[in-house]
C-alpha cells in the first residue's frame, strides 16, 4: 500500500510542472501587457519599458517561468500587482467558500442521485426509472446560469424565504451562512445528482446480475442489506471516479454560479485575475488548484484501492 | 477678478445659511439618525492607495464618497460648494488657485488634516519614481504651494476657470489619505484607508463586502445619519436587482434598462436618475484615408440611426447626444447644428464621393462593444459604405487609440464639472489626447478663449461655436448623453445626484427607521 502511495506521488512532479509551464504559456499568449494594464493611459513606450524591467517582464519567457519557480520552491508565491494582495492570502481568503459550496454540491448530488440510483437499478426499465432518467436529463440540459436564475426567482423574489445574494462567513454566523449558500449549494446539487445517479445505476445494474447477488438472495438476505451491503460497494468505482473528477473541479471555483450569487470563491478569483492581467494571482491560483486536483484524483486512486481488493494486489 | 470669486463665496454662503436657517425647522424631525444601507455595485474593489490601484472605477468611488472628504462639492444644482475647503481665489490668469482649508479637521486616525497633508498626497501621486497611472490626471498642476497651516495653493500649467469644480468628484486625485496611515503601514495600506470622511473602515471581506460605520469625530456635526454602510460588489446585472427585490440590499448601481423600467413601476423601489455631463461617442480618424474627405466622414453621420438605436436597445432611457455637452452639462447649445439621420443624403454623398470605401471599426471584444459594432456596420452599409470589424481587448483598444493605429473607434468624455480640460484635450491641434488627430484654426482659437476668460456666457458660446464646427466637420459621432441610474427602496431618502456616477449615500436616511 505504501509503495502504492508513493508511486503516486512521484506522478505528482511532472503533472505540476505541466499544469504550470502551460499556464505560463497561455498567459503570456493572452493579448495585453501587465505593465500597459497597469499604466493605463501613462503607458508611454519609456514606462512600459522601465515597469517590464521592474517586473521582470524582459527576460525570455523561460527565465521567467523559472524564477516564479523558483519563488514557488521556497514558498513565495508573490503578490498581485494590481492590489498588493499576497498569493497566499487571497486563495486562503477564498478557499473556504469554495470548499464549502463544492462540500454542499456534492453531498447534495450524492443525497439525491444514490437513491433514486439504486432505486432505477433495482426497477430498471420501468415506469419509474424512465420517469427518473428523463428528469435527469432534462436537468443535465438545463444551463447553470439559467437554473440559478430560476431559483433566486422562485426563493428570493416569490417566496422571499432566501437571500438572492448574500455572503455571511462560516466563522461569522452559522444559520445566516447556511441561508446564503442554500441556493448557490441547491443550484450545484441539482446539476450535480443526474450524472452521479446514472452511473450508479448502469454499474449497479451489472452487479446486480453476478453470481454472489444471485447467492445472497438465495440465502434469503432481505432486499435492503443485499442492496447496501453486498451490491452497494462494488457498483460504486465509476460513482467515486466522477466523485473525484468532480470535487477536482469544483476545486477551481464555479465560476458561473460564484458570480450569480456574489460569492467570494476561488472561480471569480481566477475570472478576474484574467480580466485584469494580474497573471501573479493566476499563476498562483492556477498552480493551487492544479496541486489540488492532483491530490484529489490520487486520494481516488487510493480508494479504488480500498473498494477493489485486485487493484490494491495485482498489477492487472 | 479674485473680488468677484470671493464676492460669490461671500454670497453664496449667506444664501446657504439662509437656506439651513429655513430647512432646519421642517427636514430635523423627519431626518432619522441610525440604521445600515447595503449598497450593491458593480465592480470589485481592489483597494484606495492611488499609487496602487491608480483610479477609481465606480465602485470605489461610492466608497470613497464615504471614506473621504474632498476640497469641493456639487451642491443639488450643481453649485460648487465648500467642504474640507472653506473658500477659494483664484489669480486674474487662473493659473493660480489659493484655497483655504477648515480648521480643526481630523483623518479617522486622529492626526490632523492640514495644508501638509494636503501636499503630501499630491507630492506622492506626481513623484515620477512612483508610476502612478494618476498622475496623468494631475498633469495640469505644476507644483503645490503650502504658505501656512491652512492654505495649499496650486499652480497650474494652464489656465482652468473651473478648477474647484473639477475637485469635487471623489476621484482617486481629489480625496486625501492620511499621511500617518500610508507612512505606518506601507502596502498594507491600500486595504487600510483612513480619510476624513463620515463613515470610516470597519472590515473588509476582500471580495464580498466592505463594512464601514460612523465616524464619531466627524467634523460636520450631526453628520453622517446613518450607523453603517456595507458595500458589496454585485456582478451580475439579473442578481444585483433580484437582491434589491428580495430586501438583501438596500440600493444598487444599475444601467440595464429592462431593471430600470421595471423598478420605476414598483411602489417599493425609487430609480433615482442624473444626466451626466458627458457623452458616449465614436471616433473617426481624420488622417487616415478615405476619413480625411470630410464627405466620407458627413456620409458616416448622416447614415447612422441614432434615436432608432436608442429606442431599440435602451427603451428610451437614454438620449442620442446633438454635442458633446451631455444634459447635465451647463453648456446648452439652442442649435448646434447636429447632422440628423438622412440615409438618401448619405447615399449621395458616398455617390459623389465615387470610390468604394472600406473601413475598420475597432471594438472592445466583449458584447457590448461587439454589438454597437455590429449595429453601425448594418447602418453603413445602407449608405453603401464596407466597415468590417475589428475587435480588440480593453488595453490594446486604449493604446491603439493613443497611437492613432484605427479608422473607426470609440471613446467617452467623462462627467467633468467643466468642459474646458477634456474639450481642449480632445480636439486642440497636436494634443495627445487628440485621438482622432482633427485640427482646425478656428477650433484651437475658440478652445484657448474658452479655458481663460470668467464671463460664463461667453465660454457657453465659445463652446457652442466649437460644437458647431464640430458637427459640420464630424471628426467624432456623438452616440448618447451619458444618464446614470441607481434603485434604491423608497424609504431611502438624501441620496446625493449622481455627480461622476458616483452612488452617494454620505447624507442619506431611512425614512422610517430600519
Amino acid at each position: 500500500m505504501l509503495g502504492f502511495i508513493g508511486r503516486r506521488l512521484i506522478y505528482l512532479v511532472p503533472v505540476v510542472l505541466a499544469v504550470t509551464a502551460l499556464t505560463f504559456l497561455i498567459a503570456s499568449l493572452l493579448p495585453g501587457d501587465l505593465a500597459v494594464a497597469m499604466l493605463g493611459d501613462q503607458a508611454t513606450p519609456e514606462n512600459v519599458a522601465a515597469l517590464h524591467k521592474k517586473l521582470g517582464l524582459d527576460l525570455p519567457l523561460w527565465r521567467q517561468y523559472l524564477h516564479w519557480l523558483g519563488g514557488v520552491l521556497t514558498g513565495d508565491l508573490g503578490a498581485s500587482h494590481r492590489t498588493g494582495e499576497t498569493v497566499l492570502h487571497a486563495i486562503a481568503n477564498r478557499l473556504p467558500v469554495t470548499i464549502e459550496l463544492m462540500v454542499i454540491a456534492e453531498l447534495g448530488g450524492l443525497l439525491i442521485g444514490v437513491p433514486l440510483g439504486i432505486l432505477c437499478a433495482v426497477r430498471a426499465g420501468s415506469s419509474l426509472d424512465k420517469a427518473v432518467s428523463g428528469l435527469a436529463f432534462g436537468i443535465l440540459s438545463v444551463p447553470p446560469f439559467l437554473l440559478a436564475i430560476l431559483l433566486i426567482f422562485l426563493f428570493a423574489l416569490r417566496m422571499g424565504i432566501l437571500p438572492a445574494t448574500s455572503y455571511v462567513p462560516l466563522s461569522q454566523d452559522v444559520l445566516g451562512n447556511l441561508r446564503s449558500m442554500a441556493l448557490p449549494g441547491a443550484t450545484l446539487a441539482l446539476l450535480e445528482w443526474p450524472a452521479l445517479m446514472r452511473v450508479l445505476r448502469s454499474d449497479m445494474i451489472t452487479t446486480l446480475q453476478e453470481n454472489f447477488i444471485a447467492m445472497a438472495r438465495a440465502k434469503g438476505l432481505p432486499q435492503r442489506r443485499v442492496l447496501l451491503v453486498h451490491a452497494l460497494k462494488p457498483s460504486s468505482l465509476t460513482l467515486v471516479t466522477i466523485i473525484g473528477l468532480n470535487i477536482g473541479r469544483l476545486i477551481g471555483g464555479t465560476v458561473i454560479i460564484e458570480t450569480i450569487f456574489a460569492l467570494p470563491g476561488l472561480g471569480r478569483l481566477i475570472v478576474e485575475s484574467i480580466y485584469t492581467r494580474d497573471f501573479i494571482i493566476l499563476q498562483g491560483a492556477v498552480l493551487f488548484v492544479a496541486v489540488a486536483f492532483v491530490l484529489i484524483n490520487f486520494v481516488v486512486d487510493v480508494l479504488y484501492a480500498v473498494l477493489d481488493p485486485r487493484i490494491r494486489h495485482g498489477r492487472a | 477678478m479674485q473680488s468677484i470669486s470671493g464676492l460669490h463665496t461671500v454670497l453664496r454662503g449667506i444664501a446657504v445659511s439662509c437656506a439651513a436657517l429655513i430647512a432646519l425647522g421642517g427636514v430635523a424631525a423627519s431626518q432619522t439618525r441610525g440604521g445600515t444601507v447595503t449598497m450593491g455595485v458593480e465592480q470589485d474593489i481592489a483597494g484606495f492607495d492611488p499609487i496602487v490601484v491608480g483610479v477609481y472605477d465606480t465602485g470605489p468611488m461610492a466608497a470613497a464618497a464615504l471614506l473621504f472628504d474632498t476640497l469641493t462639492r456639487l451642491d443639488d444644482n450643481g453649485v460648487v460648494e465648500p467642504r474640507l475647503a472653506l473658500s477659494w481665489s483664484s489669480s486674474p490668469d487662473f493659473k493660480k488657485w489659493t484655497f483655504k482649508l477648515r480648521p480643526g479637521v481630523k483623518f479617522q486616525d486622529g492626526s490632523p488634516f492640514d495644508a501638509e497633508a494636503v501636499a503630501f498626497n499630491y507630492d506622492r501621486m506626481m513623484d515620477p519614481a512612483n508610476n502612478c497611472r494618476c498622475a496623468f490626471f494631475l498633469n495640469g498642476i505644476s507644483n503645490i504651494d503650502t504658505p501656512d497651516e491652512l492654505t495649499v495653493v496650486y499652480h497650474l500649467r494652464v489656465p482652468s476657470v473651473n478648477f474647484p469644480a473639477l475637485l469635487s468628484p471623489p476621484a482617486v486625485t481629489n480625496v486625501f489619505h492620511s499621511p500617518k496611515a500610508i507612512k505606518e503601514l506601507g502596502e498594507g495600506y491600500n486595504h487600510h484607508p483612513v480619510g476624513t470622511g463620515p463613515f470610516k473602515l470597519k472590515s473588509w471581506q476582500i471580495g464580498d463586502r466592505i463594512v464601514l460605520e460612523r465616524n464619531p469625530d466627524y467634523w460636520n456635526p450631526g453628520h453622517p445619519y446613518l450607523d453603517e454602510v456595507v458595500i458589496r460588489p454585485l456582478p451580475d446585472p439579473g442578481a444585483r436587482f433580484a437582491s434589491l427585490v428580495a430586501g438583501d440590499v438596500d440600493i444598487i448601481w444599475d444601467d440595464q434598462a429592462d431593471a430600470i423600467k421595471k423598478a420605476m413601476g414598483m411602489p417599493s423601489l425609487r430609480v433615482n436618475q442624473y444626466d451626466g455631463s458627458g457623452i458616449s461617442t465614436i471616433v473617426l480618424n481624420v488622417k487616415k484615408p478615405p476619413l480625411d474627405d470630410i464627405r466620407v466622414r458627413q456620409a458616416l453621420r448622416y447614415a447612422a440611426d441614432i434615436q432608432g438605436f436608442a429606442d431599440a436597445f435602451a427603451e428610451g432611457l437614454y438620449q442620442p447626444a446633438k454635442d458633446p455637452y451631455g444634459s447635465g452639462s451647463f453648456v446648452k447649445c439652442k442649435d448646434p447644428g447636429t447632422l440628423p439621420f438622412d440615409l438618401a443624403k448619405a447615399q449621395a454623398l458616398v455617390k459623389e464621393y465615387g470610390k468604394p470605401i472600406n473601413l475598420k471599426f475597432m471594438v472592445t471584444a466583449e458584447p457590448r462593444g461587439m454589438g454597437i459594432g455590429q449595429i453601425f456596420q448594418e447602418f453603413w452599409k445602407a449608405a453603401g459604405i464596407t466597415v468590417t470589424l475589428d475587435p480588440v481587448d480593453q488595453t490594446t483598444f486604449v493604446t491603439k487609440s493613443f497611437q492613432h493605429d484605427f479608422e473607426i473607434g470609440g471613446w467617452r468624455i467623462a462627467d467633468l464639472a467643466d468642459p474646458e480640460p477634456q474639450m481642449y484635450a480632445d480636439f486642440h491641434t497636436g494634443s495627445p489626447v487628440n485621438i482622432a488627430q482633427y485640427s482646425n484654426p478656428e477650433v484651437d482659437k475658440l478652445l484657448e478663449e474658452a479655458r481663460s476668460v470668467a464671463d460664463q456666457e461667453k465660454r457657453i458660446a465659445d463652446y457652442c461655436q466649437i460644437a458647431k464646427i464640430l458637427n459640420k466637420e464630424v471628426p467624432w459621432i456623438w452616440l448618447f448623453s451619458n444618464h446614470y441610474f441607481n434603485i434604491a427602496k423608497a424609504e431611502l431618502k438624501g441620496v446625493h445626484k449622481q455627480y461622476s456616477n458616483t452612488v452617494d449615500v454620505a447624507d442619506a436616511w431611512w425614512e422610517k427607521k430600519k
